[in-house]
């Protein structure tokens, strides 16, 4: 009787690492740098929240234009705003900023002011659109 | 003269594969979070100041607004009407605290924004933000 020869039983791996690495090198060109956000709260009328308020809030004006910013109607640049703001927010934390948005100002404009106001600490804001 | 036992010429791939695996099983957990909700196409505008968001409320509503008017709920077209009756149907389903979340590119006029924003107040909900990235 003839002997059979001694199976090898390993498993091939090749075509495994082939499939591997190519889905290795999928992830790693589609991934993407992670980025982390900020939501800048926007207040909108909420219903049922028409309480007057006996005293009336300390109020601050801060237009928004393409590209510039109006404090309480005068033209600054974003460091003076900022500056403003901050001499300001350290006194009354609860200064209400009227945030007025022109129509054509652009996102960045308007994050640009709210991110200031976030920096003074001021967080009554009310956003309303400059007619 | 004697013969040396033939050696192995295998190179030894074990521990590679297993690295291989575990990388690919990083890039798969970290890259399928939130790619149904967010619109990679879109510039956000950005902020240096405002805290990071670590948590967002899985309620939370996420209109992505592109610089040309484009609206988009999760990668699913839509125009105004068709937004404030998904939003009416969202308020039906989690209140009207639902937080809405307007990831919308930096060169977006306001004026679009506004009409996100007039269909978001005409639907009752009113938490509403501003989505910024954040500059390191």
């Amino acid at each position: 009787m003839k002997k059979r020869a001694p199976e090898t039983l390993a498993v091939p791996m090749s075509s495994m690492i082939d499939v591997v690495f190519q889905l290795l090198i999928y992830f790693i060109v589609t991934a993407r740098d992670e980025v982390t956000e900020a939501h800048l709260a926007v207040n909108l009328p909420s219903p049922g929240n028409a309480k007057v308020s006996e005293n009336k809030p300390k109020m601050l004006e801060l237009e928004v234009h393409p590209r510039s910013l109006r404090l309480q109607g005068m033209e600054l640049s974003q460091a003076e705003v900022s500056k403003m703001l901050v001499s300001l927010g350290k006194g009354d934390k609860d200064l209400t900023v009227l945030v007025k948005v022109s129509l054509e100002s652009f996102a960045s404009d308007l994050v640009t002011a709210l991110d200031l106001c976030d920096k003074a600490g001021l967080v009554n804001l009310n956003v309303v659109t400059l007619k | 003269m004697k013969h040396r036992p033939d050696d192995t010429l295998e190179t030894p791939i074990t521990s590679m594969i297993d690295i291989v695996f575990q990388l690919i099983i990083f890039f798969v957990v970290t890259s399928a979070i939130d790619k149904d909700v967010v619109d990679e196409s879109i510039k956000l505008a950005s902020a240096q100041n405002a805290p990071a968001v670590e948590t967002v409320d899985p309620h939370s509503v996420t209109i992505n607004l592109h610089s040309d008017g484009e609206i988009n709920v999760a990668m699913m077209p839509m125009s105004l009407p068709q937004l404030r009756n998904f939003l009416i149907s969202m308020r039906s389903q989690s209140g009207n605290a639902t937080p809405i979340l307007i990831r919308c590119d930096g060169t977006t006029r306001y004026r679009k924004i506004d009409q996100v924003m007039q269909v978001v107040t005409e639907a009752g909900l009113y938490r509403v933000r501003i989505v910024a990235m954040l500059e390191e």
